[in-house]
């Protein structure tokens, strides 16, 4: 700040220019004519790129609000779920003192969660990650299928291995992994779509390569942020269409009897 | 139970056709076009000053009620678009007319205050709210008691959110109100009376003080 007393007078542009030395882009602004105090350049500087805290550089002018809110709102969502999910583990590994009393060694939990967490502090918190799964999640559950799963099923009742249930997104799993664990629960979930005509399910259903699927069962290990890599046969899979699969329940069981074994 | 709703929501002022269009949107969101109420909401508040400052609130309700009963986000999306269209002609909105531009802040800055992203303020808009309520502490605008009276309303109802979320700009626009308050001569002395006002209410943490409350706000006994 000058500690000139004429910057006080002149306090509409050698002020301004003062304060505002370098655009939010950090390029150095040329100072304001003299006649212009209402040009306002700030905001429209501001308008042609700004860092909002969380992104990782400068937003688009081509965005819109509506798309910036919904990625916020799944930005939130997510972190707030991990908050929820680390909570969720902390309290299945130190359960109520009662409790522990009673329930003997540590291998014994009700918590069906302890037994498969993976230790504190190793699960997945890529924002991006995070994000990704997400929207998978949301599209198997932005489905009739699992609206009438839901419906019909109480999670008490889940038996696993025979329902379907929602992959954990904070769990460490390579990108393949996950994007076959969605696929097959997706395909699952396929069960519960509401009766549809008989002759299309049939046709569609030829495109399953079954094969592929029990190879990808076997969790091939890669690290958990590489990019999207997969070989030939993968792709091929991976890019039939998300709704392809309408199965009938009979061809259900078939899928799940080669998962199982 | 009718009427109620009508003052809850503040939407008298609409013909009674629109009246019921919202009446729906409200109670069954999937059943009406979306894109066409939010259009409708936007449309009267760049005309009605005082449901530009009230809104928020059926805007925030029929969000809720669509994420309820459809998952879906179509009216947030088609409001936040059609508002950000709004907002980037303000300047030609401001200069054809002044009441337009007034209800224009007026409603954004309402929709910021009601419409939370999981109990959050919307961060795409703080920028621009700030962009606006820097348009009215210029001093062309500060000349204009209508203007200076927006300005101190919204910084009243949401200016310590505001100043949460960024609080460099908050610091920078009361250095321009404070300087338009000593060294605008042009100004009116209501529109002075406002300045000082907010001025004390932002330096006593957004409230003000009980005896300032009293030499602002009570009868003048002469």
């Amino acid at each position: 700040m000058s500690a000139n007393g004429t910057s006080r007078l002149n306090k509409g542009t050698s002020r301004w220019t003062h304060c505002r030395k370098r655009g939010a882009d950090g390029n150095l602004r040329k100072s304001l004519e003299v006649g212009e105090p209402d040009k306002c350049s700030q905001s429209s500087r501001r308008q042609e790129s700004f860092t909002t805290p969380e992104s990782e550089g400068p937003v688009s002018r081509v965005k819109n609000w509506g798309d910036e809110v919904e990625a916020e709102e799944m930005r939130s969502n997510v972190q707030r779920d991990m908050h929820r999910y680390r909570r969720r583990i902390l309290e299945a590994d130190f359960p109520q003192r009662d409790r522990k009393i009673s329930s003997g060694s540590s291998d014994s939990r009700d918590s069906k969660d302890s037994k498969e967490s993976p230790a504190k502090g190793d699960i997945e918190t890529d924002e991006t990650t995070l994000i990704r799964r997400q929207k998978q999640i949301n599209y198997g559950k932005n489905t009739l299928a699992y609206d009438r799963y839901i419906k019909e099923v109480p999670k008490l009742m889940r038996q696993p291995g025979v329902h379907p249930k929602t992959p954990n997104k904070f769990k460490k799993y390579s990108r393949r992994s996950w994007d076959q664990q969605i696929k097959l629960w997706r395909v699952k979930l396929h069960a519960w779509d509401p009766p549809a005509e008989e002759g299309s399910d049939l046709q569609q259903i030829e495109e399953i390569d079954l094969g592929e699927i029990m190879e990808f069962e076997l969790d091939v290990e890669c690290s958990a942020d590489t990019e999207f890599q997969c070989p030939t046969s993968s792709g091929a899979l991976l890019s039939l269409a998300e709704d392809s699969f309408a199965g009938t329940p009979k061809k259900m069981m078939k899928i799940e009897d080669a998962e199982m074994s | 139970m009718e009427n109620s709703s009508k003052e809850e929501y503040k939407i008298q002022s609409f013909d009674l056709e629109t009246q019921k269009l919202l009446k729906t949107a409200l109670k069954d969101p999937g059943s009406v076009d979306l894109e066409k109420v939010s259009n409708v909401i936007v449309d009267q508040s760049l005309k009605d000053q005082n449901f530009s400052r009230e809104a928020g609130r059926i805007c925030y309700t029929i969000v809720q009620a669509e994420a309820k009963q459809t998952n879906g986000n179509v009216f947030r999306r088609n409001l936040l678009n059609r508002l950000q269209q709004e907002f980037k002609a303000r300047e030609e909105t401001r200069k054809r007319s002044t009441q337009e531009w007034v209800c224009l802040v007026s409603f954004i800055c309402n929709i910021f205050d009601y419409l939370k992203v999981n109990n959050m303020p919307m961060m795409a808009l703080v920028h621009p709210v700030y962009d606006c309520l820097f348009r009215l502490a210029q001093s062309d605008a500060l000349q204009n008691e209508e203007e200076v009276d927006c300005l101190v309303l919204q910084l009243h109802r949401i200016g310590d959110q505001l100043e949460k979320m960024n609080m460099q700009l908050m610091d920078e626009l009361f250095n321009l109100l404070r300087d338009g308050f000593l060294l605008q001569e042009d100004l009116s002395s209501m529109g002075r009376l406002l300045l000082l006002e907010i001025l004390e209410f932002r330096a006593g943490g957004w409230t003000l003080s009980e005896t300032a409350q009293k030499y602002y706000y009570s009868e003048v006994t002469d």
